[in-house]
């Protein structure tokens, strides 16, 4: 799992890529909780685009959890979008896509 | 700090000590086999996605209740989390009476000849390494009346509080109705969580249809 980001016009973009299992989760929550705090200093979002995600377990939904109440208590907007088929699969079963937001493309966040 | 299986018996002793009759329910129990795998995800002992749960270590954690369950599984094993579940109930008698002695080991618990109290005539937790953690029944209401997205400990806490019978032992029906879509939004967003109230919802169905065909 890698994680590579950009900050455009106001928005910190998060891409990782390749899988969130147990393994990754650790390293995953830590990257996301430096961009967290990035796009706090910044007034920026934080958005995880998940295109090139492809598995999220279990642990990895709970880095997801935990990033998504590092942003909301640093007061930092927070959403995910691009979620391949299996990726949203997980998301809904679990119930974390009614938690969080949850969008098609990057370009929705500020739409 | 108490773990889900901790905190999930607790929510089943009264505040004079004495267990509720929920803690004899299928639901209670298989909640609480849950809870145990949850906890051993929590350790890196397995994982789980939406078909699996996959087991990746089966060293021992220390923790009697948990090393009860990680000695039914095996290494490599990849099973549903629904018959994961279902095949542990077996050990679900032995897994509250571990429980009960680990809470008094915490010195969480006590025990006269007759009955359990808590330590501190209240339900309160000891302070580890400076720390007080703020008791489940609190943790649970204030997650339920505010809008905090919860821990992963809690939002697995509330949902399997909620499948195992436990939340109707501190809430009115009112409150639970009243909170029903906070309830929904923030408890057991947990692909093991979810596993778990699907097989509590194959043990209903499956009793509900030998108690047909026993009529």
């Amino acid at each position: 799992m890698s994680i590579s980001s950009e900050n455009l016009s106001g928005t910190v973009v998060a891409r990782p890529r390749g899988r969130i299992d147990y393994e990754a989760s650790t390293g995953f929550q830590k990257d996301l909780e430096l961009l967290v705090t990035q796009a706090r200093e910044s007034g920026s979002a934080l958005l995880v685009s998940c295109a090139e995600v492809s598995y999220v377990s279990s642990a990895g939904l709970r880095a997801f959890l935990v990033i998504a109440r590092a942003a909301k208590s640093a007061g930092v907007e927070f959403a995910v979008c691009a979620l391949g088929p299996t990726v949203q699969d997980v998301f809904e079963v679990s119930g974390f896509s009614r938690l969080i937001r949850v969008l098609e493309k990057e370009s929705d966040l500020r739409a | 700090m108490a773990n889900l299986v901790d905190e999930l018996v607790l929510l089943a002793v009264e505040d004079d000590g004495r267990i509720s009759h929920t803690a004899g329910t299928n639901a209670f129990r298989l909640a609480l086999i849950g809870a145990a795998l949850i906890d051993l995800s929590f350790r890196g002992r397995l994982d789980a996605d939406l078909h699996n749960i996959r087991v990746m270590s089966v060293e021992k954690t220390g923790v009697p209740p948990l090393d009860l369950v990680i000695g039914r599984l095996s290494l490599g094993q990849a099973q549903s989390c629904e018959s994961t579940v279902l095949s542990l109930y077996e050990v679900s008698d032995t897994l509250v009476r571990l429980t009960l002695q680990s809470l008094i080991d915490q010195g969480i618990l006590g025990r006269t000849e007759k009955q359990l109290f808590w330590v501190f005539n209240e339900r309160r937790y000891p302070v580890v390494y400076g720390v007080e953690q703020t008791e489940a029944k609190v943790r649970i209401l204030t997650t339920l009346r505010g809008d905090q997205l919860p821990t992963p400990h809690d939002t697995v806490l509330i949902g399997l509080a909620r499948t195992g019978g436990l939340l109707e032992g501190f809430m009115s029906d009112a409150e639970i109705n009243r909170l029903t879509d906070r309830l929904n939004l923030v408890g057991g967003v947990d692909l093991i969580a979810r596993g778990v109230e699907m097989a509590i919802y194959a043990d209903n169905l499956s009793r509900a249809q030998t108690l047909m065909f026993m009529g």
